[in-house]
């Protein structure tokens, strides 16, 4: 179950609050699915001729008694009428059996009843038997299970998240979502993988269907006819799938979110075609990431700390290696987009490759990493970065540790392609560790987290070392070293109510406003990230900033203090005192005394 | 030919003239109305409900919609000549017959539109 009160909160103020006109109807009609409708006709035609069995064998049997005769009580002749012959045939058959009525019946009556009993049975157990059947039918369960997602789905009264393809991505990404509170539907090919969202313990209800995504029908069903869905995730493993997941959105839905991935550059070229989707090649983002630990260890740390999960621990800083020469291992499409961004960023690589099928545009050592001479023949040893990049766990692991022989002193960055293998790469302090599935889940939350907060994100690269040292260093130091929680507030009539007087008189500083409403002395643990006017973006604005009307503000912070802030934007006397230090009375009767006496309490 | 077809016609129209069968007559004259056609016309009736079963198309709908009509005058005409007949202290009065009889009449009326039902899916339907 949902919150019902944020469900009740989307239904009656959904499309003020958005400015997506999420009460359009979509532009395109979206197909649906008729084969759920198809199962009670399913039911119905295959019932046919047990029911027809089931009246005939019941009509003969009646008329059959009303025309044996019988004696009653004296003797006389008598024929059963229809009513006690139906009667007396309901008992039997179903066999409750009240006895011979209304008259004690004759060996001719006897026979004939012998016989009906025989076959009324055979009636209602060809009939049970073909309702059983019928239910047990593989085809009409799955007919059910859909009719059931739609039901579910058409019953999701807040805004939600498609998510095609739930493995370990999937799994990951829906845990963090419902620690958000977001609302998703999952459709996902294998049935396994559906039955192990019954096992998560999920706050909220999943609903999932089994079912192959690239089906426009089925995505139409789980919620691209559905006007609260906000955006599509394609997070199958195969990228034929997520491209027809991302087509099928941007066509039918153009103005949804969509959020793909991809570990081939052609087929991302081709998602870009479709639409605006935020393509995730974990391969290309690590490198990118890779790069940033290698030039900027301390934005490095910040981007991951803010994109990791909701209250992660903060990681730490990279040690980062002097610029000198890499080595990678593995030149598939990992090693490729490593090198590449290596390349960019001004280092020389040296590739070793089993099938020297990358010779011509690199320094290429043909080999196996772990065969002896191949690490000498790539000269590891003055070499101050190693990248074990192929699909095995175990050849990763191999390397990493021939890698570390042949020079103790390496920066190894590894790719592990199976969460199992997690502990191993632990134990051998990798220095940093890909894991594709997990890069896919962190980036997709981020750009599905507030779009400023997205915004936020996208600069800190740019900012520099130093500055977001600073920025580490001011969160640490006021929400400790749990990640915050975001949120962002519109400075405006609607989410600020009682600010406006305030903002309105000028000289409205930031810091004044981060307090605590229970003691104005004391300043709420949350850190002003940005602050959106207009078109212009502050990054990081000082206690002294200068807040005017419609500023949108992006906060950090501790969940408490989330609490705090908004009880000073939203409860009048919490915001007076706030800013004014007075202490204004709640209700109404004294709010009307206090405007004439001008009570003033306190400072 | 599509036997499917042959036994659903069968039906339909058994039904419509064993239901007329029972219906024709003075309304309140129980010697004229025979209660063994009354219980074949439920029995043949139910029968054609069943095989209306699981149609999806529009006109499908319909004749079910009119054999449930059916059905349901007749089982209700079936249960006032019991009454009459086994629970009224007055027994099979005229009265009594006339409302069985309506009800009958009633069930007619649904068969009748069946009947149409089926004789213009006849008409209509081309072999392309």
């Amino acid at each position: 179950m949902g919150n019902p009160l944020l469900a009740y909160w989307h239904r009656m103020f959904d499309g003020r609050r958005h400015d997506r006109p999420s009460d359009a109807p979509p532009r395109t009609p979206v197909p649906s699915v008729t084969q759920a409708s198809t199962t009670i006709f399913l039911v119905l035609r295959r019932m046919r001729i047990p029911l027809i069995v089931l009246i005939v064998i019941f009509a003969v049997s009646v008329f059959g008694l009303t025309l044996i005769p019988g004696r009653d009580e004296n003797g006389q002749p008598f024929r059963m009428e229809f009513f006690d012959a139906f009667y007396f045939m309901s008992s039997t058959a179903t066999t409750i059996g009240f006895g011979e009525i209304p008259n004690k019946f004759t060996d001719a009556q006897r026979l004939w009843v012998t016989a009906t009993i025989y076959l009324t049975v055979i009636g209602w157990a060809y009939a049970i038997g073909s309702l059983l059947a019928l239910l047990q039918d593989r085809g009409f369960r799955e007919a059910i299970a859909l009719q059931r997602f739609i039901r579910r789905v058409a019953r999701l009264r807040e805004p939600f998240l498609l998510v095609a393809g739930y493995g370990q991505t999937g799994e990951l990404l829906g845990r963090s979502l419902d620690a958000l509170g977001r609302r998703f539907v999952v459709i996902d090919r294998t049935d396994t993988r559906i039955d192990s969202l019954e096992l998560e313990a999920y706050h909220a209800d999943v609903p999932g269907l089994v079912g192959d995504a690239r089906n426009p029908a089925l995505l139409g069903v789980a919620g691209l006819a559905n006007r609260r869905c906000e955006g599509v995730l394609a997070l199958t493993d195969d990228d034929e799938t997520n491209l027809a997941v991302a087509m099928a959105a941007s066509l039918l839905r153009p103005e949804l979110l969509v959020i793909t991935r991809t570990v081939s550059p052609a087929i991302a070229e081709r998602m870009h075609a479709f639409g605006a989707p935020t393509v995730v090649n974990p391969f290309d983002r690590f490198g990118d990431y890779l790069c940033l630990a290698v030039r900027a260890p301390a934005s490095y740390q910040l981007m991951s700390w803010l994109t990791g999960v909701t209250r992660a621990e903060l990681p730490p800083r990279p040690q980062p290696p002097p610029p000198g020469r890499w080595v990678v291992c593995g030149y598939g499409r990992f090693g490729r987009a490593i090198t590449a961004h290596l390349r960019d960023e001004g280092m020389e690589v040296t590739v070793i490759e089993p099938s020297a099928v990358a010779a011509g545009d690199a320094e290429v050592v043909a080999g196996d990493g772990f065969e002896p001479g191949v690490m000498a023949r790539a000269d590891v040893a003055h070499a101050v970065g190693f990248v074990a990049g192929t699909d095995s766990d175990t050849t990763n692991l191999s390397l990493t540790a021939a890698a570390r022989r042949a020079n103790p002193g390496l920066f190894v960055t590894a790719r592990q392609n199976e969460p199992s293998s997690a502990p191993l790469f632990q134990a051998m302090s990798v220095d940093s560790v890909l894991v594709p599935t997990e890069l896919v889940a962190r980036e997709a939350l981020a750009r599905l987290a507030d779009p400023l907060l997205w915004q936020f994100l996208q600069v800190v690269p740019a900012m520099g070392d130093a500055w977001a040292a600073q920025i580490i260093d001011r969160l640490t130091s006021h929400c400790g070293h749990r990640a915050p929680v975001f949120w962002q507030v519109r400075l405006d009539a609607d989410e600020a109510p009682t600010l406006m007087r305030w903002l309105a008189a000028g000289d409205a500083r930031l810091g004044e406003v981060l307090r605590s409403p229970e003691d104005r002395e004391r300043r709420l643990d949350a850190v002003p990230l940005m602050v959106l006017r207009g078109d212009e973006t502050v990054l990081a604005p000082e206690e002294d900033f200068q807040l005017s009307v419609d500023d949108e503000l992006l906060l950090a912070g501790r969940p408490a203090a989330r609490r705090a802030f908004e009880t000073t934007l939203s409860v009048d006397a919490a915001g007076e005192y706030v800013t004014t230090g007075r202490y204004a009375p709640s209700s109404w009767v004294w709010r009307r005394i206090a405007r004439d006496t001008k009570v003033t309490v306190g400072r | 030919m599509n036997l499917e077809k042959v036994i659903f016609g069968f039906f339909v129209l058994l039904a419509a003239t064993l239901n007329f069968g029972f219906f024709i007559g003075d309304l309140a004259d129980p010697e004229l109305h025979n209660v063994n056609e009354l219980y074949a016309a439920v029995v043949v009736n139910l029968i054609a409900t069943v095989l209306k079963f699981g149609d999806r198309t529009q006109i499908g709908a319909v004749h079910l919609a009119t054999s449930l009509v059916a059905d349901l005058q007749l089982i209700s005409a079936a249960i006032a000549w019991a009454y009459a007949s086994h629970v009224s202290s007055e027994g099979l009065t005229g009265e009594a017959m006339a409302s069985v009889v309506s009800l009958s009449g009633g069930a007619l009326f649904a068969n009748v539109v069946s009947v149409v039902l089926l004789v213009v899916e006849t008409v209509s339907f081309r072999r392309r």
